[in-house]
């Protein structure tokens, strides 16, 4: 923080009673050539009072008084040739304040010269000085301030960012020109490097849910100069994240990763996401749309997972053996069991243990419509691959790879994540402190309108009472009008890249002067408008392209292997845990499998990491894996058609 | 009904050949001293207009000279007046079409009867003074034109002296808002050009008058040396705007320049050159007279006043 500004005003502060001086704002001219733009920081200064401020608007007229004098000294002729004198011209500008040094007695703006900002001066204006230093300090660089040949450092305040006092994170602007996605993964690298170790730890979870945008964090890009330069102006490494973990459900073959990650020199470091049963039900909410969720549906959903799913039931009626449900497959089992005794009943046959077989169609519909078509995240043998519970590393990044899923299993998805990350920062049992969850077009999963579900309760709540438990949200989307206000007002931080001129002609922005809305829909990438809570006016800074490869650079030079044959992808599998095992071998081993066991064995191969990998899965084909489902294939579970169900 | 009638009016006196006018231009000289002062053709014989060819840009750097003044009265002694006046200089000069001030010089003063000043003096502190000289019986609004043309003495004095400085460190052409006349420096400057708004005092009469004031646009008169007894100049005026339908004087200067410079060649040139100069319009009354430049240095000194 040493550079200091050339000597001399760049303007002066005038104030007429049409355009008086005020606490909150002021007009200044500038000279024609002077480097004030809008956005700008500049300082008011005399010897009782200094004021920081920034240029939120602008004008500029000459002593033309009326248009016609100009038609009449060209001759109407727009060619002429330009008059030898420049008319005098004035460039005014309208600042907003951002601080009164003292404070008190707040008063207008003194009439005296205006000094473009300096480094000191944009740390004093954003009230950095009181977060950016000492021991304790709390910054975290989020970009630089540039004007007018100035580039000063800003930084947030983790205590604002990332709770207690405030949270959240909100993204906005036009899809391909805001760099939303990069705004995040720079402030996620910032965050890792400068998250203060007083703070404690911290991890982020990052839900990939179009193409291959988040697909390559953990690779390094190729920097220009300048991006370098600005890194190095933050105080910042330029560098992939050291620490990423990729998950990405299956295919509906259950061997082949739903991932654009499946280039070979990457697929070892990409787990299956993988849930059963067990984990489905916790979250069966998510599946049941507004007509659904009722006392009845829940009160039998509460039945399966506390009598039922992992445990062994026994009814007589039902079946002289008792049930143990680990998977779909038991569960369909134990549905057909209880119609079959309905059935059996004949009239009156119509309610089993107080549920009405009207209910339990429908939570046996909504169920196995999960298991349909989130093939590939839900297993059939009840074995799960999930995220590391209890043991989230510091500055981990983990990145879900759902973009190829569908949307149902997708909200399934984020919603059980969301919630065993609150669930374990609750108990503080989780491995770290903190956990940003990054997740980008919320206009999908917290609309403005349209009907309430259960990922847009869960977002409103994470919005609302996140903070206290460290669990932080970083959202993206393309128009903020279009989000539930409570979930993005609630975001205590917000970016805004190239705005779309609709979005910003909605009343959510009418607090924006004309020329910040106008600089909103021309902003070049990888620039931002900033609000964040010390700063008392949005400011613009600049940042630098982040250190890891992007999607399209990413699919590009690891391009995406098309899928295996089924023993090739399983080798494939293998191989990411010894890299000695063959395909040849592998072929030869699954030469007249089912294709059920091997993915059982498979799964509890890779669950286990035992040392001889070839071995241990060699054994596990060569008998029944336990807790399995029964060996036969069971009936597809038709779902009651519901046209008004928009899961349909 | 009245502007209605007037119109009729200007209509059917045209197409009798009259001039139609609506309106005597701003600042085109004193009523009360209008007068005929003679002058001597030293272009022809007789007074004739010429073309003076498309507008051309002035050639390098150009300055700009004018001064302003106010006054006020601000007490009387007894019923002598005493008046407060403020006058400024000024220079600027364009290069690369923007206009910078390079000389400026301000003056307040009071003006009044040497008894009046004296009964004022220990409330006047070191504010200069001026005497009213007069031998005449004493009347307040007699004083009131005295001190009136001792303001413009003052100013003059002060444009002069802007310009000797001016003088002593730059060398390009300067256009002078009036009479280069007043000084014989000036009157002998060859890069120096005087563009006079007023005609009150008008060099010609009869025909020779009429054919002065019907000048067309872009067009000159004949160069002659006014009459009088201040310092010699060679004089032509010039047209710049149409005046049909406005007034006889609309948009009429009068330019002058050192004798020795004079030549019908170069009072062709000098006038295309202040053709060029007609833009930008200045945002005054006096438009159709006021180049830019002279305006931009009224501004500057008008608000720079105190």
């Amino acid at each position: 923080m040493t550079r200091e500004r050339s000597a001399g005003p760049v303007g002066r502060v005038v104030a007429t009673e049409q355009k008086p001086s005020t606490p909150h704002q002021f007009f200044f001219w500038a000279a024609v050539d002077a480097p004030v733009g809008i956005g700008a920081i500049v300082r008011v200064e005399t010897e009782e009072r200094t004021v920081h401020a920034v240029v939120t608007d602008g004008a500029a007229y000459a002593d033309l008084q009326n248009a016609i004098h100009d038609v009449m000294a060209t001759d109407g002729d727009p060619a002429a040739l330009p008059a030898p004198s420049a008319r005098t011209e004035i460039r005014l500008y309208l600042a907003s304040v951002l601080r009164h040094e003292p404070p008190e007695p707040l008063q207008p703006v003194p009439l005296a010269p205006v000094w473009l900002a300096s480094d000191v001066d944009v740390k004093v204006a954003l009230r950095m000085d009181g977060y950016c230093d000492g021991e304790r300090a709390t910054g975290v660089p989020v970009g630089v301030y540039a004007a007018g040949g100035l580039e000063a450092p800003v930084l947030l305040d983790c205590d604002f960012l990332l709770g207690p006092e405030a949270a959240h994170l909100n993204i906005s602007g036009v899809s391909g020109l805001a760099t939303k996605t990069s705004a995040a993964e720079f402030l996620l690298a910032s965050i890792f490097q400068k998250f203060p170790a007083h703070k404690g730890s911290i991890a982020a979870v990052c839900f990939n849910v179009k193409g291959p945008d988040l697909c390559f964090l953990d690779q390094p890009a190729e920097l220009q100069d300048e991006d370098r330069r600005l890194y190095d102006r933050l105080g910042l490494i330029p560098e992939p994240f050291r620490s990423t973990h990729y998950y990405a459900p299956f295919k509906a073959d259950g061997v082949n990763l739903n991932t654009l990650r499946t280039h070979e020199s990457l697929t070892g470091s990409t787990e299956p996401l993988v849930w059963g049963l067990r984990e489905i039900l916790d979250f069966a909410e998510v599946v049941m749309n507004r007509d659904d969720v009722d006392a009845k549906a829940d009160a039998f959903i509460d039945f399966l997972g506390e009598r039922v799913v992992g445990r062994t039931f026994h009814d007589e009626l039902l079946r002289h053996e008792p049930f143990e449900v680990q998977t779909f497959a038991d569960l369909e089992e134990f549905f057909r069991a209880i119609f079959d005794f309905l059935e059996s009943m004949g009239r009156g046959g119509e309610v089993w243990r107080t549920h009405h077989i009207a209910t339990i169609r429908k939570v046996r519909n909504r169920l196995g419509n999960i298991s349909t078509r989130a093939k590939g995240l839900v297993t059939d043998d009840g074995a799960a691959n999930d995220l590391p519970w209890g043991a989230f590393e510091d500055r981990g990044l983990y990145v879900l790879d759902v973009a190829g899923i569908d949307p149902l299993a997708q909200d399934l998805v984020f919603a059980r994540v969301v919630s065993k990350l609150r669930e374990h920062l609750e108990r503080r049992d989780l491995g770290v402190e903190h956990v940003v969850v990054f997740v980008d077009e919320l206009n999908k999963y917290a609309p403005s309108d349209g009907p309430e579900t259960y990922v847009r309760k869960m977002l409103l709540d994470l919005s609302e009472r996140g903070r206290y438990l460290g669990l932080v949200l970083f959202s993206a989307q393309q128009f903020r009008s279009q989000v539930l206000r409570r979930v993005v007002g609630n975001a205590g931080t917000s970016l805004f890249g190239r705005m779309d001129s609709d979005e910003l002609a909605t009343p959510g922005y009418s607090t924006l002067s004309a020329a910040t809305r106008s600089k909103l829909a021309s902003l070049p990438k990888g620039e931002l408008m900033l609000r964040h809570p010390h700063f008392t006016q949005p400011v613009f800074v600049r940042f630098p392209r982040p250190a890891v490869l992007t999607g399209r650079e990413g699919v590009t030079r690891f391009p995406p292997t098309p899928d295996l044959p089924f023993a090739d992808a399983v080798a494939r599998q293998l191989k990411s845990l010894d890299r000695s095992i063959g395909v040849e071998a592998v072929r030869e081993l699954l030469h007249d499998r089912r294709e059920d066991d091997v993915r059982r064995a498979l799964g509890a191969t890779r669950r286990t990491r035992p040392d001889d990998v070839l071995a241990y899965f060699r054994t596990l084909l060569g008998r029944r894996v336990p807790s399995e489902a029964p060996a036969e294939r069971r009936h597809a579970v038709r779902p009651v058609a519901m046209p008004e169900d928009p899961y349909l | 009904m009245f502007a209605s009638r007037c119109n009729q009016l200007r209509k059917s006196l045209a197409l009798r050949g009259l001039v139609a006018a609506s309106g005597m231009p701003e600042a085109a000289g004193r009523q009360e001293e209008a007068c005929v002062v003679p002058a001597r053709l030293v272009e022809g014989s007789a007074l004739a207009v010429r073309e003076v060819g498309a507008p051309e840009a002035w050639p390098g750097p150009l300055a700009f000279l004018d001064g302003v003044q106010r006054s006020e009265v601000v007490a009387y002694a007894g019923t002598s007046p005493l008046i407060v006046a403020e006058v400024a200089a000024g220079i600027r000069l364009r290069t690369g079409r923007q206009l910078r001030t390079v000389e400026q010089e301000r003056l307040l003063f009071i003006a009044g009867r040497a008894e009046a000043l004296s009964l004022a003096a220990p409330a006047l502190g070191s504010m200069p003074q001026f005497h009213i000289e007069d031998k005449g019986p004493l009347h307040p609004l007699r004083d009131l034109e005295l001190a009136r043309r001792l303001v413009d003495r003052v100013r003059g004095n002060l444009e002069l002296s802007v310009y000797d400085r001016f003088r002593g460190s730059h060398d390009e052409w300067l256009v002078v808002d009036g009479s280069l006349s007043v000084s014989p420096a000036l009157a002998a400057d060859d890069r120096a050009v005087g563009v006079s708004k007023s005609h009150s005092a008008l060099p010609f009469d009869g025909q020779d008058m009429e054919r002065y004031l019907h000048l067309p646009a872009g067009f000159r008169s004949s160069m002659f040396m006014p009459g009088g007894e201040r310092a010699p100049v060679v004089a032509w005026a010039l047209r710049l705007w149409p005046f049909e339908g406005r007034d006889l004087l609309h948009g009429l200067v009068r330019i002058e320049m050192a004798p020795r410079q004079a030549s019908p060649d170069r009072a062709d040139e000098v006038s295309r050159w202040l053709l060029a100069e007609r833009t930008p319009l200045s945002a005054d009354a006096r438009w159709d007279r006021l180049l830019y430049g002279i305006h931009s240095v009224e501004q500057h000194l008008k608000a720079g006043a105190r």
